[in-house]
């Protein structure tokens, strides 16, 4: 029996799943106004859709929640003009480490 | 006969292009027209860049239109110049998405000089390859590559439009497409227009009074006055820092429109 388990275990391997956040604000309870999965398999892609966007989180706290790990929060203390607009909203990184089948 | 007076913008559509960055024409075009264009455009074995309108010369026929030039002059001034850049977009079936970008290099000009006109021969559904545009991001001095980790943003709007439409787009307005995952190919022809003479008074259906009605705090999402729109529009819901500082762009834009403030040379 165990070496069944010990069989499948070899065709399975962790991968990081990434999901870039934009949030309105750069608290994890605002809404985010941009959401941008990258799956780790092979020939993945992100496109921008024509369609009606449903995304499965409204925040980045949701995401959280949902066991994904923050692994880079905006930057805030970069020169800025106060004066101007540049990117919208405020850019979360998130991982979740997942197995994949090889 | 319609003249172009009849189809001046009113001062709510200008809030509304000075806010959003975008407005939608649905010239009343002969028949046949589109069609005509959409067959040319077919026919053709390769892109005659800024030669288009000699290739399809009935192109001109949508840029006279009344509707189209009434967009123009409320917009440009009654002197706008139709610039010598333009270009066929043809979006091959099978063919992906194209990434957000502003046109040109970033360094935005708060004053409205110049804009694009998107003319679409064909009914555009969403699985054939719409431009995809964020309204409110005109007013952005973003480079390309930090758009790059976006896809999906809150409020894009596919212009999923009927044969005929010419969508004007202010010119740094963030836009991408869609993929094409239908079996016909997406036309669009581009064209660049600028003004030429600085307004001393609005080229629009103005209303003196424009800006009198009282700010409505209890309707925000539902203005319909050019007062109102100007305040309190948020396309995409950017944040309270943000939409201040837009608010601000905004009325500087709307003074430049109307007359009121002096300003620079106008670029050629």
């Amino acid at each position: 029996m165990a070496k069944k388990k010990n069989k499948k275990a070899k065709f399975k391997e962790k991968r990081q799943r990434l999901l870039y956040l934009h949030g309105r604000s750069p608290s994890v309870f605002s809404d985010i106004l941009g959401y941008t999965p990258i799956e780790p398999i092979d020939g993945y892609r992100v496109e921008i859709s024509a369609e009606e966007q449903d995304w499965p989180y409204h925040t980045v706290h949701d995401a959280i929640v949902d066991g994904w790990q923050v692994v880079q929060f905006p930057q805030l203390q970069a020169p800025f003009d106060d004066s101007g607009l540049d990117v919208v909203g405020y850019e979360f990184i998130l991982q979740k480490m997942e197995e994949f089948d090889r | 006969m319609s003249t172009v007076t009849d189809y001046l913008l009113t001062d709510a559509q200008v809030a509304q292009f000075v806010v959003t960055g975008y407005h939608l024409v649905e010239p009343d075009l002969p028949a046949g027209l589109n069609d005509g264009i959409a067959a040319k455009l077919e026919s053709l074995q390769s892109n005659p860049g800024d030669a288009i309108t000699d290739a399809v010369p009935d192109l001109w026929q949508v840029l006279d239109h009344p509707a189209v030039r009434g967009t123009l002059v409320s917009l440009l001034g009654p002197d706008y110049e139709v610039q010598g850049h333009r270009h066929w977009h043809c979006k091959q079936p099978d063919s992906g998405f194209m990434q957000w970008h502003q046109d040109s290099t970033n360094s935005r000009d708060l004053r409205l000089n110049r804009f694009l006109g998107l003319y679409y021969p064909t009914d555009v559904t969403p699985d054939m390859g719409p431009t995809v545009i964020v309204p409110g991001t005109q007013y952005r001095n973003a480079p390309t590559d930090r758009m790059a980790t976006y896809t999906n943003i809150r409020g894009q709007v596919p212009l999923v439009v009927k044969a005929g439409t010419v969508a004007f787009t202010h010119y740094d307005l963030w836009h991408g497409t869609a993929a094409n995952r239908s079996k016909y190919k997406r036309h669009m022809i581009k064209f660049l227009f600028r003004r030429t003479k600085q307004n001393q008074a609005p080229t629009w259906n103005h209303d003196p009074a424009a800006l009198n009605s009282a700010t409505d705090w209890n309707d925000r999402d539902g203005a319909g006055d050019p007062r109102n729109i100007l305040t309190f529009g948020n396309p995409i819901g950017v944040s309270q820092s943000d939409h201040y500082k837009e608010r601000g762009i905004r009325r500087q834009v709307w003074d430049y429109l109307t007359g009121d403030v002096p300003l620079e040379a106008i670029d050629a």
